[in-house]
């Protein structure tokens, strides 16, 4: 059986039509969030994070602060922090800080270079958890942040799988994907993240990228910074100051 | 026997689409009670889980709300070296303090681990960070037993006593120290020194201070104890001189925890009360005095080419 196209030539271009169209006008990019005001004037910050990587001391109360503000049970981790040796034959040592108390234990040994590197989420503008979930339930808010509907989240982890930097993890308590929201609970009230208020050395650092004088803003114009895994087209908010090229 | 359609009946089709509304009719319904309400206003997620996220419980306050109860240690904390160091990085989330109306619910650290977890010397921590082995310190010191709490001596909220902002402390290059790079005692001897990436010491540029100060009894004691320093960006810092008779005492003040080997320790204020130079003086300073145990506080300069001075 053959389908007969009517005036064929006359379709075939409205079809090409309609299909470049779409390429051009992709309608994703009638919801994806973009850093710009909403239709009324409403202004909506767009939340960053930055990490001094040259000023972390690697006290960890950025951790026990996020415990405590966000009930976060033991065993997991909504932000961490890593420590990197780099020995005389250039080698790369990567530990992270353990126990209750978070702490690093002192180690012995000649390096070349050694420091702190703080991880959280980092709340990629194009964030592959988001587009992986089979529910709806992992989401960009207008303001940038990176959320989990956890009323909606049915804990089947392939969010977890799919982020490149492994800030994910399931609530053991709560048998959902579970996350950093930048204290989102706080940030909307004028407040800064609870790791960034305990952080003793300022290492931590968060501010509106939409506001051009926003401390945040000036330190990127002023100060080198890299992104993690930037190859992975996630487009992270989570600039990293002063990062050792080792760091991944 | 079935029952054959007349031919043109439509019956079946009619089934059959009948059949498909229903099923699609079921879906409808089934969807708008699976998918929550706000579902797609903005996007392929339910609106009001930003609300839900917004809700949550406030543990931590900020120094502002402190402020109101505890304005004298704030204001004490403030002017000090941990002035950047907010109240509940130590104390612990603060909202249940708040909550029960400051009679309960704060945490009150003891002993030493809180300090150390800042403040001992572990591999990479950046060597313009106060740190110490604690063993090394306390002997230093002349502190007999190693479990006596860091707040013996020092005030948490005012550990350094500085006497000035730190805005308007001098500039002055930056000063790397061998833990810096080096983990460990360094006694070890430099495998390479060749290699050596170069570096600036005291006595480079403050050659008649430093080696003044070589034939003093402080030698032991580096630069950087009593001229504070502290870095603000990769090539410069901040330095002060801190004079405060309370800083000197941190080392000399007479307590039952200290050994006979400890530096020469005196009652406080009795000391500068017995002296008949300084009696009824609140103003003097220690090294008023004591000059003669560091250095001299004015060096002329000029004579040898690269000497620094210091005031």
């Amino acid at each position: 059986m053959t389908v007969e196209f009517k005036n064929s030539r006359r379709q075939m271009l409205k079809l090409l039509a309609a299909g470049s169209g779409l390429l051009v006008f992709p309608i994703g990019s009638l919801v994806a969030s973009e850093r710009k005001p909403t239709a009324d004037g409403k202004y909506i910050p767009y939340w960053a994070y930055a990490v001094d990587t040259t000023r972390c001391i690697g006290c960890c109360a950025c951790m026990r602060a996020c415990r405590d503000e966000n009930d976060v049970p033991e065993g997991v981790f909504r932000t961490w922090v890593e420590r990197y040796r780099v020995d005389r034959d250039g080698e790369v040592k990567v530990d992270v800080a353990t126990g209750n108390d978070h702490v690093f234990e002192p180690v012995e040994g000649e390096v070349n270079r050694a420091f702190f590197v703080p991880k959280l989420c980092n709340h990629c503008a194009k964030s592959v958890c988001n587009q992986v979930c089979p529910v709806g339930a992992a989401f960009n808010t207008p303001d940038g942040v990176v959320l989990v509907d956890q009323a909606h989240c049915i804990g089947c982890g392939y969010c977890v799988q799919a982020c490149p930097y492994g800030s994910r993890f399931i609530n053991p308590d709560k048998h959902v994907a579970d996350k950093c929201t930048f204290c989102y609970h706080r940030i909307t009230q004028g407040m800064a993240p609870a790791c960034v208020l305990t952080c003793p050395r300022d290492a931590r650092l968060f501010g509106d990228l939409n506001d051009p004088k926003s401390r945040l803003n000036v330190l990127l114009r002023q100060r080198p910074y890299r992104l993690l895994k930037p190859e992975m087209g996630t487009h992270p908010e989570c600039y990293y100051l002063g990062l050792d090229r080792e760091v991944v | 026997m079935t029952k054959v359609p007349e031919p043109g009946s439509y019956r079946h089709t009619i089934r059959l689409f009948l059949l498909l509304g229903a099923v699609l009719v079921i879906a409808l319904v089934v969807r708008s009670l699976l998918v929550p309400d706000s579902f797609g206003v903005l996007g392929h997620f339910r609106l009001d889980a930003i609300e839900e996220a917004r809700q949550s419980v406030l543990r931590h306050m900020e120094q502002d709300v402190c402020q109101d109860c505890h304005d004298d240690v704030v204001g004490l904390h403030a002017k000090d070296a941990h002035a950047k160091v907010s109240c509940e990085t130590c104390h612990g989330p603060g909202a249940f303090h708040v909550a029960a109306e400051g009679e309960e619910g704060i945490h009150l650290p003891e002993g030493q681990r809180p300090c150390l977890v800042c403040h001992e010397l572990i591999l990479s921590r950046p060597g313009d960070f106060p740190q110490i082995i604690p063993e090394d310190h306390y002997r230093f010191v002349g502190v007999r037993e190693f479990t006596t709490p860091c707040t013996a001596c020092h005030d948490p909220h005012e550990p350094l006593f500085m006497d000035r902002d730190l805005r308007t402390a001098r500039l002055h290059p930056l000063i790397h120290r061998c833990r810096d790079c080096h983990a460990g005692r360094f006694d070890e001897t430099l495998a390479r020194p060749e290699e050596h990436p170069p570096i600036f010491q005291c006595e480079y540029c403050h050659v008649q201070i430093a080696a003044d100060f070589a034939q003093r009894p402080h030698r032991q004691v580096r630069c950087t104890t009593c001229h504070l320093f502290f870095r603000e960006s990769d090539s410069s810092g901040r330095i002060l001189r801190d004079a405060d008779p309370r800083f000197c005492l941190l080392c000399h003040r007479d307590a039952d925890f200290r050994s006979d080997e400890a530096p020469p320790s005196i009652e406080w204020p009795d000391h500068r009360d017995d002296m008949a130079e300084t009696e009824g003086d609140l103003q003097k300073q220690c090294i008023d005095c004591h000059q003669d145990h560091i250095h001299p506080l004015k060096v002329k300069t000029a004579a040898v080419a690269g000497s620094g001075s210091e005031e």
